[in-house]
């Protein structure tokens, strides 16, 4: 019959009442609201009770709260290895934290005789019913271990069955004297809510957490001029402060990914050995080209004839590139006579390399800008960027003998002859301008 | 005009271009004030070129510890840079982009003095060094546009030094021979080869850097001793302290372009914004692959270069040349409205050409 009274009637005795008493003072009597502020009268012991009080009593009751309303959150959280033992040292840590808080909140309220001038009987009466109930639910934790963990079968549905109106006793019933007790406080708690400084809990101050310091000060001029340069310079420090912190953090960061990269850049790649060595081969390739390209210049500088190619592997329509005597590049083709074709390939117009491809007319392209060159006289078309003709290249045609059988300078006329049959085994040469034929 | 009155009169020149009683921390930085009106973003963008001259510095001194610069070892050393060393892409990207942001930001910086008139006595000093940093500035696009010797560097390369031989057919006798000569010296040998890379690197490492800071220390202090020029006709209602507040909005300005330019060098490749086989290797042997092209900052006169006789480009050239050196002289005395009008038009061309120049060369050319 106690336990009916008071496991139901009691905590609806209590909600109803702190719902509409809580309402009607919010209605008639709004700045009653928040706590009574007796800093003004002492703040020395006041920072050293209040500060861990509210903050060890805040961590818990939001323990509490997270419990009773999303349980499955809740267990799932504690599923994580070690968060129940860190969960409940967290809890028992806050609330000797709370204790320690709320005695020295009691204390100072009883000793000093400034604050006991504005300290009513609820005061105590509330201030009194705290510790007891934090004591209780201290106590409860240490003797009935991981109560984070057995409240979500026990407490929470009584709880629920409560706010859903299928109350079920049963859940509690059994518990030990020391939890009932701890219960029964928080009954009590939220039936004085709306007649006691408890309901400062609705009041919750968050904006103070954005809005800018405000001076409480008595008004006098000298002092409200003080104040007023006192906020001005808590203004223009704060917003230093945000500032600085903000450029601190931008360029922390900054610095955190530039410096990692600039690290490894210096550091340098490590490629595993088959990389290396791939790396190695193609720069290797590389020099070799390059020998390749230097070796030609040598070549120009002694010989006073050089290979282009062999007669047979002259095209009709497709020239052969190579490099002249000026270290420019030329084509050879195989003419419709049958007698090689041999032209600068470096375009009159800015010096790009013709394109090698004859087109229906006989002639090749300069991709750059676009003019075509007739391979026969070397002469641009028509309105072609390039005004001058590509320049004819001296060559000479060798037999299998070595020896000179054919051959043209530029401008002039072709020297010797030769039988039409022989030609594939000769060999196309390009010969050093201002020199005679061997 | 007797020698002590031509010395007297230089010395009183240069005396209000540099008045050396104003030359203390006091003046140039706790003091100067920037005004601010509707042109108030013109500012900012001189110390943004500055800043990615300075991203310009900090990256190519990084790119230096790997580039080779030698014919056979140039392209497979960017290469290792982009594929192999860590960071390397983005390092790399980001002196490209930044390349690029810095000759734009330098080309809105002239045209916005422009309108500003900011080149007024006293600052003609100002926007003489300002002119020349431009031209280091394209000098070292050009120069390092080679570097890498892949295909598009090195036949670019090619192209536009022999623009400057084409000068030679229109000067008169023995001066047609100097461009050439001028050609040759710059390119070091017969064809673009080996001396001309190193050529380019030493012109892109040590002598263009070099001359710029000298240039920029100059600009930087006449900015600082004349401060900023009013802009706008009609008194600015409102200045702004330098210092801490305009260098802070400048910082912040910085702030974003990094973060900007950080973002652009880590998702696009300023590569990717040509065709592929551009970025082989340098082959002597090959004819001059399509799609040669300089980079989108010379298209303003290499477009009408293309279209027009070559000789109306060079006079172009000159005379802008001309003009520009000569601005603070030429326009002393036209009005803000007739040169927003001009900067606005200059601007406009630049956007056509560089953006559409070539659907333009393609409409005239087919």
């Amino acid at each position: 019959m106690v336990d009916a009274f008071l496991f139901v009637g009691l905590p609806y005795i209590a909600i109803v009442t702190a719902v509409i008493g809580c309402v009607w003072r919010a209605r008639t009597n709004r700045f009653s609201m928040s706590s009574r502020s007796s800093q003004f009268l002492e703040d020395r012991k006041l920072l050293w009770g209040s500060a861990p009080w509210h903050i060890g009593i805040i961590v818990v009751l939001l323990g509490h709260i997270l419990a009773g309303v999303l349980p499955q959150v809740w267990s799932s959280i504690l599923t994580v290895p070690g968060a129940l033992i860190a969960i409940e040292t967290v809890g028992v840590a806050c609330a000797l934290l709370a204790i320690v808080g709320l005695s020295a909140l009691i204390y100072r309220r009883v000793t000093s005789a400034r604050v006991q001038a504005v300290t009513t009987t609820t005061d105590l009466v509330v201030v009194a019913l705290l510790l007891v109930q934090i004591v209780l639910g201290l106590l409860s934790a240490v003797h009935f271990r991981y109560g984070s963990a057995w409240s979500t079968g026990t407490v929470v549905p009584y709880f629920w069955g409560l706010v859903t109106f299928r109350p079920d006793m049963t859940y509690v019933a059994d518990f030990p004297m020391l939890f009932k007790l701890h219960l029964v406080g928080a009954w009590f708690i939220i039936l004085l809510l709306p007649f006691t400084r408890l309901m400062h809990l609705l009041a919750v101050p968050l904006q103070y957490l954005w809005r800018a310091p405000q001076l409480v000060i008595w008004n006098t001029t000298r002092r409200r001029q003080h104040a007023v340069a006192a906020t001005i310079q808590a203004d223009s420090r704060r917003a230093f402060l945000k500032g600085a912190a903000g450029v601190a953090g931008a360029t922390g960061l900054m610095a955190l990914g530039v410096s990692e990269k600039a690290l490894n850049f210096f550091k340098g790649p490590h490629p595993d050995p088959e990389a290396d060595s791939a790396l190695l081969q193609k720069k290797l390739q590389r020099l070799q080209l390059t020998a390749e390209e230097r070796s030609y210049e040598l070549e120009r500088q002694r010989n006073d004839m050089i290979l282009v190619a062999r007669y047979a592997e002259l095209a009709e329509n497709k020239g052969r590139y190579f490099i002249d005597y000026a270290m420019a590049p030329g084509l050879a083709f195989k003419g419709k006579d049958g007698l090689p074709l041999v032209i600068s390939a470096k375009c009159t117009h800015l010096g790009c390399t013709v394109g090698s491809e004859l087109d229906a007319q006989g002639r090749v392209m300069c991709p750059c800008h676009i003019s075509y060159f007739d391979v026969q006289t070397g002469k641009p078309n028509d309105g072609a960027p390039a005004k001058l003709p590509l320049p004819q290249v001296g060559w000479a045609l060798v037999d299998s003998t070595g020896k000179v059988v054919l051959s043209r300078k530029p401008g002039e006329s072709m020297q010797g002859k030769v039988d039409a049959a022989l030609l594939p085994q000769c060999s196309l040469y390009i010969t050093k301008p201002g020199r005679g034929i061997a | 005009m007797k020698l002590p009155e031509t010395i007297e009169r230089t010395e009183a020149y240069l005396a209000e271009r540099f008045p050396v009683e104003k030359m203390n921390y006091a003046s140039m930085i706790l003091k100067k004030e920037v005004p601010v009106h509707r042109l108030s973003w013109g500012y900012y963008m001189g110390g943004l070129a500055l800043f990615f001259f300075l991203v310009q510095i900090a990256t190519g001194v990084m790119l230096l510890f790997y580039y080779q610069p030698t014919v056979s070892d140039a392209h497979a050393s960017v290469e290792y840079i982009t594929e192999h060393v860590p960071a390397g892409a983005l390092v790399r990207n980001i002196h490209a982009w930044a390349s690029s942001l810095m000759i734009a930001s330098v080309m809105v910086h002239l045209l916005s003095a422009f309108a500003m008139k900011a080149f007024g006595k006293p600052r003609e000093i100002t926007w003489i060094t300002g002119v020349a940093l431009l031209g280091i500035t394209f000098a070292f696009g050009f120069t390092g546009y080679l570097l890498p010797w892949h295909q598009i560097a090195v036949n670019a390369t090619k192209i536009g030094l022999q623009t400057i031989e084409e000068i030679g057919a229109y000067l008169p006798g023995q001066m047609a021979t100097w461009p050439k000569a001028m050609k040759e010296i710059i390119q070091g040998e017969a064809s673009v080869g080996q001396a001309t890379l190193s050529r380019f690197f030493a012109l892109h490492v040590i002598i263009l850097p070099l001359s710029i800071a000298g240039i920029l220390g100059i600009h930087l202090l006449s900015v600082q001793l004349h401060g900023m020029s009013q802009g706008v006709d009609e008194k600015p209602r409102r200045m702004e302290k330098f210092f801490p507040t305009y260098f802070l909005k400048d910082l912040s300005v910085w702030g974003v372009a990094f973060m900007v330019l950080f973002i652009l060098g880590l998702c696009l490749p300023f590569d990717s914004l040509f065709a592929y086989p551009l970025f082989e290797p340098f082959n002597a042997k090959g004819s001059t692959p399509d799609g040669i092209k300089p980079e989108w900052y010379f298209f303003w006169v290499y477009y009408p270069l293309e279209l027009l006789p070559f000789w109306v480009i060079m006079l172009g050239q000159t005379v802008l040349g001309v003009v520009m050196m000569a601005t603070p002289w030429i326009f002393k005395n036209t009005n803000r409205r007739t040169l927003k009008v001009l900067a606005v038009a200059a601007g406009a061309y630049l956007v056509v050409m560089t953006v559409f120049g070539e659907k333009i060369y393609h409409l005239f050319k087919g």
